[in-house]
């Protein structure tokens, strides 16, 4: 080879690199590519933890490596966020934090009273660099509000069955299709079986874990939280029907043991071989395949949730994780959203989908085992909250009064108009109910 | 003392208590007599004392104070006797291994509050290893229920402060006129009654500071009651603190919040006064 045609080699393979380097960059995971700002910006982020949060948080947190930017990451339990906002925001100075992340509920309620940004411009700004169209426009929807899109969608969410198939094979039993199936399921293992913490986990270990399991029930039995003119439409007979079901799964299945099925105990519960079938969220099911978490991933398999009724929709919601940027942050909103892009990117997302359900359309084929139950499930989900603001009022008071059922301390039907009369005494006072 | 000269000492310390203390209380009575939540906190809207009036007719505010009074009942009193027996037996050893000993009663004093907490918690998890022991002796599982979330709090609360009575306790016997008590010991004067003639009187000013403090810590008990409890309303088991942070930022009545903050400063000082008369009265004796 002469020395000119090694140097046409040369020349091709550099301008080859170079023309292929952005896109590589681009699709490259764990890259921040953000020119150092000229002066020093500390950016702090604010949200919940779990597999695939955590795992943008770190892509996020890539950023840090940029000269001039500094990035803290606080990441707490879902309560403890919804204080934390509430105390920072409520007041209208400026934010403390520049990230923040939330699902579904928090659009509504932290969009609807102004704490949050409109970020319509900067996705216009930035809809070809990041491909947002590859977000499908129905997650943008759920994030906006009368057509202000105040959160960038990046995790879909359900809950489904997490089992054991050994355990189920052996008894000669099928996944649990209706709520029905699971209470016999229940009634087979045994309440007082000590080879288990329980015959069946799902979360009522919280007044929250609670309210959205009666959520789901009461949307499988075609019933809603809000009606006409935001009055309360949950104690109805189908909210009555919904906690008795609740509370038929609580006896059969759950008893005392209840206390301790927390969404991270039923995890572990399953890593350990504990519990034989949960109804935990898909956002945990990654780690059921990870050799490191437990020895069981060649016994631990995934339905879609039970549904109330035979035919009805799946007694799951269907939830959208979001990254918003508050109304007040001090820093440069261009500049957050980028960072927050860098984390949700296509290649992002596609190792994100190790962990849970990404929500662009490009990363929809790189999940695990557990991905046919949660698609099925979302598919015929119950969905999600009302837009309606009062709506987290009706959350509250649920999560106060519901409990209560367990012990026989109220009837399902007492707790219902005890949430009721406090929701319509609240909303009234806070303007959503005319008085 | 001429009174410039007074409030040439007192002005700075009474300015710092009025920044610190009198202006928040009044803040709280104020706020107390407003409807407020996070959507309105900028132009809230005067109830008058009907936050008041709705605290003291909430029946939970009521099972709130009823745990509150049972936490102070058993804990208080068991603080002040574990405390100092163990301080009369620790000073009965000498040398290195007093030190050691000291050392192993600090420990749960010094571990961070709510670090402690969690990690009691952690004990009785699915997999913790208490609920192993439990489930091994009594074979039988662990429930997390009324009762047993109760006895836990209860029983971190002992656990929690008793090294500090133990110290304070320890600390008054060291200053025990010892003269005193080889006098009693000629006279025939048994151990128990050395004790009951001689230590208990002298520490007995040591024993009001600490139930005077220890009423007040434990009248605002909340880190415990919040891990251990998960604000849960299934074990009853809120104290006023945790159910007025409950109204404040769960249920968004800082209004009504407020009001139960003064509600329990009100409490603490219908308790404390008695104790502070007889902490006067000993005082005026003393001089």
């Amino acid at each position: 080879m002469n020395r000119q045609k090694l140097f046409i080699l040369v020349i091709l393979a550099m301008v080859t690199g170079l023309i292929g380097m952005p896109g590589a960059f681009a699709q490259e995971a764990g890259a921040c590519n953000i020119e150092a700002p000229m002066e020093a910006v500390e950016l702090n982020a604010l949200g919940w933890s779990f597999p695939i949060l955590d795992f943008y948080y770190s892509e996020i947190e890539a950023c840090d490596a940029v000269e001039n930017i500094d990035i803290n990451v606080n990441q707490l339990s879902g309560e403890d966020v919804q204080e934390q906002v509430n105390l920072a925001l409520s007041a209208g100075g400026d934010s403390p934090y520049d990230i923040l992340s939330g699902a579904n509920g928090q659009v509504a309620d932290w969009g609807g009273k102004g704490w949050l940004m409109p970020l319509n411009d900067l996705i216009d700004k930035y809809r070809d660099e990041y491909d947002l169209d590859d977000i499908p426009a129905a997650n943008w929807e759920v994030g906006a509000i009368d057509g202000n899109i105040y959160g960038i969608p990046v995790i879909a969410n359900t809950l489904h069955l997490f089992y054991r198939s050994d355990v189920l094979e052996e008894m000669g039993m099928m996944p649990p299709e209706t709520y029905a199936d699971v209470v016999a399921l229940c009634d087979a293992i045994g309440l007082d079986n000590m080879d288990w913490d329980a015959p069946f986990g799902m979360d009522l270990s919280r007044p929250r874990g609670w309210e959205l399991e009666f959520f789901m029930v009461l949307g499988g039995l075609g019933g809603s939280y809000i009606g006409e003119g935001s009055m309360p439409a949950f104690n109805s007979p189908e909210g009555v029907q919904a906690v008795e079901v609740m509370l038929d799964v609580y006896n059969s299945c759950l008893g005392e043991a209840a206390s301790s099925m927390s969404n991270n105990n039923m995890e572990t519960g399953m890593h350990q071989g504990t519990l034989p079938i949960v109804k935990l969220w898909a956002s945990r099911a990654a780690g059921m395949s990870d050799p490191d978490s437990t020895e069981l991933t060649d016994v631990i398999d995934f339905a879609p949730a039970p549904r109330v009724v035979e035919g009805g929709p799946r007694a799951a919601s269907a939830w959208l994780d979001f990254f918003f940027i508050p109304a007040n942050t001090t820093n440069d909103p261009d500049l957050i959203f980028r960072i927050i892009m860098e984390g949700v990117d296509a290649a992002s997302q596609q190792q994100a989908a190790m962990f849970g359900i990404p929500t662009r359309s490009s990363a929809a084929n790189f999940g695990g085992k557990y991905l046919p139950a949660a698609s099925g499930t979302l598919a015929e989900s119950v969905g999600n909250y009302s837009k309606n603001p009062a709506n987290d009022i009706a959350v509250a008071k649920l999560s106060e009064f519901l409990p209560l059922t367990a012990t026989g301390e109220m009837s399902p039907q007492e707790a219902l108009d005890a949430a009721a009369a406090a929701y319509t005494e609240e909303a009234t006072a806070q303007g959503y109910i005319e008085g | 003392m001429e009174r410039r000269i007074f409030l040439g000492f007192a002005g700075p310390s009474i300015v710092v208590m009025c920044l610190l203390m009198v202006m928040p209380l009044i803040m709280a009575i104020w706020l107390g007599m407003h409807f407020m939540t996070f959507d309105n906190v900028l132009e809230p809207q005067w109830v008058g004392l009907r936050n008041f009036a709705a605290a003291l007719a909430d029946e939970r505010f009521w099972q709130s104070f009823n745990f509150t009074a049972l936490y102070i009942v058993v804990v208080v009193p068991s603080w002040i006797v574990i405390g100092f027996v163990v301080a009369l037996l620790l000073d009965q050893v000498t040398g290195l291994a007093r030190g050691v000993y000291l050392s192993i009663f600090l420990l749960p004093f010094i571990i961070v509050p709510i670090v402690g907490t969690i990690m009691f918690r952690q004990l009785f998890e699915p997999s913790g290893l208490l609920r192993w022991v439990y489930q091994e002796l009594l074979n039988e599982r662990f429930r997390y229920t009324e009762q047993t979330v109760k006895s836990l709090i209860l029983f971190h609360g002992i656990w929690y402060v008793t090294p500090f009575t133990l110290v304070v306790y320890f600390a008054g016997l060291q200053t025990l006129p010892q003269d005193l008590m080889e006098a009693s010991g000629i006279d025939g004067a048994s151990r128990l009654q050395k004790i009951r003639h001689i230590v208990i009187p002298h520490v007995r000013s040591l024993t009001l500071f600490i139930l005077l403090f220890s009423i007040m810590d434990s009248y605002r008990v909340f880190d415990s009651v919040f891990v251990l409890t998960g604000l849960n309303p299934l074990y009853k088991a809120n104290t006023i603190m945790t159910y007025t942070f409950q109204t404040a930022t769960q249920l968004e009545r800082l209004g009504r919040a407020n009001a139960m903050a003064v509600l329990t400063i009100i409490g603490i000082m219908v308790v404390l006064i008695p104790n502070l008369y007889l902490s006067w009265k000993e005082q005026i004796a003393e001089r």
